[in-house]
């Protein structure tokens, strides 16, 4: 039974929403201090080069510049899991964008004339640009050093000698005696390239380092506590010395997780002896200097019975880390213990690795690491189907994992995993899936020009994260009874506050519109939180929030009690009233209580009210490292897209007549917001299936670092149908029973898209992106592609 | 950031060929600006003299003459001809053309002018213009002169005006009036994008003439066809002679020749339904 | 013109997205029409009238365009959401009953990352409905 709430689940409006629809909202980019400076970055030209010799002397002299630092001006190491970067590139340059110096100036103009008179002499080395080829043991080595970074070692294993950062194995079952037993083997290899977030604001931070090393940073980030916490560690601050605030942050998407430009930005500050000094990011920037997402090649072999069943899996991914590791190692790591997807196999092995490569380096993007693996696992999956002459509904249905399956961590599901098989039922009834097409009924119809054809691809996704993820917040009641909540939870658009204010509202009882969530968040004001990262902030942080309400509750009935000289539990609280529960007229006004409460005669008791609540997932442990076993994940999300495509079949261009994509979401918190992630992951993963890409030369440039030559999609671009479907199988541990679902959405829209194409026209594509251009090639070789020239 | 220059909205044409003459060699002139800004803040170009056409008031306009053909002025926006009511009526081409040009708010300050000066090979109103026979009224010291758009051209992105020289507008004659035409072009998303190819064409007494974008390093108008003998074979054929597109970024040239061939296909089945 | 605004006036809500007129985060009305205020000269627009979203809010309170912004989530990160209704709101002044496709049109040069666009256009066909 479902309880009806008041206001949970509802489809309020975003409590930030007055500020955005009025332009009032403050970005990094619209701060400024009395005395700020501008800076601004020289960036390498050459994607692998020595840095023989750097001079900024004429930079120095250029008046009105305050600082100009190199590498060689800072001995710092920085990094997120692998502490392998520095913060403006010493020695060499190991990708094309790499900061290599830096400028503090009066204005930004002075900057930017500034950094053009620095003079670098480079001697290029050969770029690696190919991670099979980085991956061979015999490869030149990007990071000679590696085997002496400092790293997480619970968790990553690099391998000092090579290029290879990182190695996370997956073993369970026997996976030769699987491949014995199968009837059919299916292998085939798929490839991603790598995309940018591209938020809407670029990255941007102002620090200013004072003196005694009082530190303050407003940053355009995901993450306050992180980047305080690495701050800390390169520069070995106190943690108490360095505050972090994030104002409104104009988008992330795994872009502005973990640390970026503040270390640089700090260190000009520190330069010039404590100004307050801004970066702002240009869009070319952002492309060429500030991460990407990885690339990633990879390779699956599976094992299947006649009748349907998968017997083994081999998968062997490589992930192209780009310069740095950053994320990529996590990525990989994710990944790996991922990389079945929500499938069971009793006999399954996997490898995935993290590959230096002399390219634009990756981290965490929306969906984190899962919307690269699942676009070749479940192109895949329709091969294997139809290897079997099977429906690949029905291919599905057979092997997708249920309550008590063991996934290939070891981990046993229960009741409350949530139900991928009603996600994909659901999603492909939407779409009014009747079976696949035959190459008759194809070729028929490719006679009128167009054609039309159905696919689709299922998901999952667990919050890639430590094992002692947690969340904190406090709530502070006003006088008149209106409460503040303190979270450190940055809501870059993803919708983070509102259903956090939802939550106090159906806890207290009190009306929205005295609820006030504080943004800009500020490490010196707010309480500790991991990051807003992962899709697992409305989970866990509401339950911090649920555990603060109570705390709060817990306070107001002791002070109740006492007044009405009964038990602390016989109070319900309704209207903004604590009210005995079998004697009504025994109430008071939350107001009454909220700086304490005070009798007639004067006599005053309790205090001001303070909710404090904690929440962290307990249970969750390492894997292990030869095995993977262990669990991961405090949590998996499962869902499915549905989608009916029409091809021109002249020219190969397409358009999605409808998307259907389910999610098992445990709980709706907020309808209109979690359509909204939903929708908006859609047409990101849109994107990535259809447009974005990352394009080098032979020598390691970027060539598409620019909004002309790096398309997002358009209004112009969305499906003309789009139907969100919200399954609810409550998780117990989630607020309310609510699983993440930030990133989902974008995971598998990229392979629902191909496998409908296979649908309608019979080609196979291995390689993200699908541009109308690569449906006419795969038609050309197929030889059923129209020649005008011919008739 | 921008270089500094010296800025200049002279009100009359005979003001604007005083400070071309004087300035010469460091002067822009500055219409629309949609191609001219992104190419001063890259640092690609850094005039020391920008000319603002804007404030000559002819400049703004589209002239239709007592002959029927029509003049469309310097500062003459896309979405201004885009809503002109006899380019709509007759010349429609030039509409469909501009409308596939960049976004709405790009084209409420981006001009046709601009976009033919700038001689991208994927100039969107280049291919249109091409067919419908268009001239280019150009201003000089000497008393102007007018050319053939097709004869404009030069090299990639480089027209044939010369230091002192300046287009004040370009002329569709009247003979192309009402002329059975169409443009068609591919890109990469559905959205605002630069061209992976354009097709335009039009036919004209008893003439086919048909102008290829992107695939050369000028708009490339092919030499034109007697129009009931032009049957597809024939003017792809002609077509893949006279093209050699190139692959980049944004497509293959196996398949810019093909969007080509489709586009020709298309565009001449749409005329023969006529 | 943007840095003239954002940084001069201290009107903030125009937004440096590009810089080269591709992603709409900058536009303003200037006489009336929506344009890319990124790749235009101050000095360019001496003499006109410029509109931003700071004064679609009138005594005080919300435009219907916002107010339907608001409600249909059609903000999510909000970085481009004051370009996003500088080029809605024209559009409903040239065409107060536009179509979909006419919608999709007009803010086609307005990129979002965050929203897939729906609920911007549900929210913009959403104030038509009281139209006149």
């Amino acid at each position: 039974m479902s309880k009806e709430y008041k206001y949970i689940g509802k489809g309020v409006p975003r409590i930030d929403a007055d500020l955005k629809v009025t332009g009032q909202a403050t970005y990094v980019g619209d701060m400024s201090f009395p005395g700020m400076l501008h800076a601004k970055m020289l960036i390498s030209p050459h994607a692998h080069a020595k840095i023989k010799k750097i001079d900024t002397s004429k930079a120095k002299a250029l008046d009105g510049v305050a600082a100009a630092l190199t590498g060689e001006d800072l001995d710092y190491q920085v990094g997120l899991y692998m502490v392998d970067k520095t913060i403006l590139a010493r020695e060499k340059v190991r990708y094309h964008g790499e900061p290599v110096a830096a400028v503090a100036a009066e204005t930004l103009e002075i900057a930017e004339k500034a950094v053009k008179l620095i003079e670098v002499e480079y001697e290029e080395l050969k770029p690696l640009l190919d991670v099979e080829e980085a991956f061979n043991e015999k490869a030149n080595l990007i990071h000679p050093n590696l085997g002496s970074y400092s790293h997480v070692q619970t968790a990553f294993f690099p391998k000092p000698g090579t290029n290879i950062c990182h190695h996370s194995k997956i073993r369970r079952g026997d996976i030769d005696k699987g491949f014995q037993e199968a009837d059919v083997i299916v292998e085939r290899e798929y490839n991603n390239p790598s995309v940018q977030h591209v938020p809407m604001e670029t990255h941007g931070a102002i620090v200013q380092w004072g003196i005694g090393d009082r530190v303050t940073i407003w940053t355009s980030a995901q993450s306050p506590f992180t980047v305080r916490n690495l701050f800390c560690h390169t520069f070995k601050l106190s943690h108490h010395q360095v505050r972090v605030i994030v104002p409104y942050v104009g988008g992330g998407f795994g872009g502005k997780a973990g640390i970026h430009l503040e270390p640089l930005v700090g260190c000009l500050s520190r330069a010039t002896g404590g100004r307050p000094v801004k970066l702002i990011a240009t869009r070319k920037e952002e492309y060429n200097t500030l991460p990407c997402r990885c690339g990633l090649k990879y390779k699956i072999k599976t094992g299947l019975m006649k009748d349907g069943k998968i017997v083994a899996q081999k998968l062997t991914l490589l992930w192209s880390a780009g310069a740095y590791a950053d994320y990529a190692v996590n990525v990989t790591r994710a990944s790996g213990y991922s990389a079945g997807g929500p499938y069971f196999y009793p006999n399954i092995s996997t490898d995935s690795y993290t590959v230096y490569t002399n390219m634009v380096f990756g981290t965490a993007y929306r969906g984190f690491g899962h919307v690269e693996l699942f676009w070749g696992l479940e192109r895949h999956m329709d091969y294997c189907a139809r290897e079997l002459g099977i429906d690949p509904y029905e291919f599905r249905m057979k092997n997708l994992l249920k309550p008590g399956d063991i996934t290939p961590t070891g981990e046993k599901l229960k009741d409350d995993s949530g139900d991928i098989r009603k996600c994909l039922n659901a999603a492909a009834k939407e779409i009014g899936w009747d079976g696949v097409k035959s190459e008759q009924q194809r070729i028929k119809e490719m006679q009128s020009g167009k054609v039309r054809g159905k696919g689709f691809a299922v998901l999952h996704k667990a919050p890639a994260m430590p094992t002692n993820t947690s969340s904190s917040c406090v709530i502070k009641m006003n006088e008149n009874g209106s409460v503040i909540l303190n979270i450190s939870a940055t809501d870059y658009g993803n919708g983070t506050y509102t259903p956090m204010a939802q939550i106090i509202a159906e806890e207290m009882d009190i009306p929205l519109d005295k609820i006030h969530v504080a943004y800009e968040t500020d490490t010196d004001r707010d309480p500790y939180d991991w990051q807003t990262v992962a899709s697992r902030f409305a989970p866990m942080g509401g339950r911090a929030v649920i555990n603060a309400c109570n705390d709060l509750k817990r306070k107001m009935s002791e002070v109740a009690a006492k007044v009405f000289e009964c038990s602390p539990d016989d109070f319900i609280f309704q209207d903004e009233k604590i009210i005995h529960k079998s004697d009504p007229q025994k109430f008071i006004y939350y107001d009454k209580l909220a700086t304490g409460y005070v009798y007639p005669n004067g006599n005053a008791i309790g205090g001001p009210l303070i909710g404090v609540g904690v929440y962290m997932a307990e249970g969750l442990t390492h894997l292990d490292k030869e095995t993977g076993q262990g669990l991961p994940a405090f949590n998996w999300t499962y869902g499915a897209h549905a989608i009916e495509v029409e091809v021109d079949v002249e020219t190969g261009e397409f358009t999605i007549l409808k998307i259907a994509s389910a999610l098992d979401v445990g709980k709706v918190l907020n309808y209109e917001s979690l359509k909204g992630q939903v929708i908006g992951g859609i047409i990101q993963g849109l994107g990535t299936a259809i447009c974005e890409r990352y394009v080098y030369d032979n020598k390691g440039r970027l060539l598409n670092n620019s909004f002309t030559d790096n398309k997002i999609p358009t209004a112009k671009d969305i499906p003309l149908e789009i139907v969100p479907i919200f399954i609810e199988t409550p998780h117990d541990e989630g607020a309310y029973g609510a699983r993440g679902a930030a990133e989902h959405p974008m995971i598998s829209v990229a392979p629902a898209i191909g496998n409908a194409l296979r649908d309608a026209l019979g080609i196979e594509l291995t390689e993200m992106p699908i541009r109308a251009e690569d449906v006419w090639k795969a038609l050309k070789e197929k030889e059923l592609v129209f020649e005008p020239a011919t008739v | 950031m921008l270089n500094h220059f010296t800025y200049f909205k002279p009100q009359t044409e005979s003001e604007l060929l005083e400070k071309v003459k004087s300035y010469g060699d460091d002067t822009k002139i500055l219409a629309g600006g949609t191609d001219l800004l992104i190419y001063m803040k890259q640092g690609i170009t850094a005039p020391k003299v920008l000319i603002d056409v804007k404030g000559i008031s002819e400049y703004s306009k589209i002239v239709t003459a007592s002959d029927g053909s029509i003049s469309i002025g310097a500062s003459v926006t896309c979405n201004e001809v885009i809503e002109n009511e006899c380019i709509n009526k007759h010349f429609p081409v030039l509409v469909e053309a501009a409308k596939t040009l960049g976004s709405y708010q790009l084209r409420n300050r981006a001009t046709v002018i601009g976009n033919i000066c700038n001689a991208s090979p994927a100039a969107d109103m280049a291919g249109p213009l091409l067919v419908l026979g268009a001239l280019v009224i150009i201003g000089n010291d000497s008393g102007g002169r007018e050319i053939l758009l097709k004869d404009f051209f030069i090299g990639f992105k480089k027209n044939i005006l010369k230091v002192d020289e300046f287009v004040k507008a370009i002329k569709v004659p009247a003979y192309f009036r009402d002329a059975k035409s169409g443009y068609l072009k591919s890109s990469r998303i559905k959205g605002h994008d630069l061209g992976i190819c354009n097709v335009a064409m039009c036919r004209v007494n008893g003439t086919l003439k048909v102008a290829v974008g992107s695939c050369a390093v000028t708009p490339v108008l092919l030499p034109d066809f007697e129009s009931d003998r032009a049957g597809t074979k024939f003017v792809i054929e002609a077509a893949m002679n006279n093209i050699n597109p190139i692959s980049d970024i944004r497509s293959s040239k196996e398949y810019r020749k093909h969007m080509v061939k489709v586009f020709i296909k298309r565009l001449l089945e749409k005329g023969n339904s006529h | 013109m943007l840095e003239f605004l954002h940084d001069d006036l201290a009107i903030l809500s125009v937004k440096e997205g590009c810089g080269e007129g591709e992603c709409g985060a900058c536009t303003v009305m200037l006489d009336n029409k929506p344009v890319n205020s990124c790749l235009i000269l101050a000095v360019e627009a001496d003499g006109t009238s410029i509109r931003t979203v700071e004064g679609e809010v009138k005594d005080g309170k919300l435009s219907p365009l916002q107010e339907s912004f608001k409600k249909n989530h059609a903000t999510q990160c909000g970085f481009c959401t004051p370009g996003m209704i500088m080029s809605a709101q024209s559009l409903l002044e040239r065409n107060p009953k536009p179509n979909e496709e006419e919608i999709k049109e007009a803010i086609e040069g307005n990129f979002c990352r965050c929203t897939g666009y729906r609920q911007i256009i549900d929210a913009i066909f959403e104030v038509t409905k009281n139209a006149k």
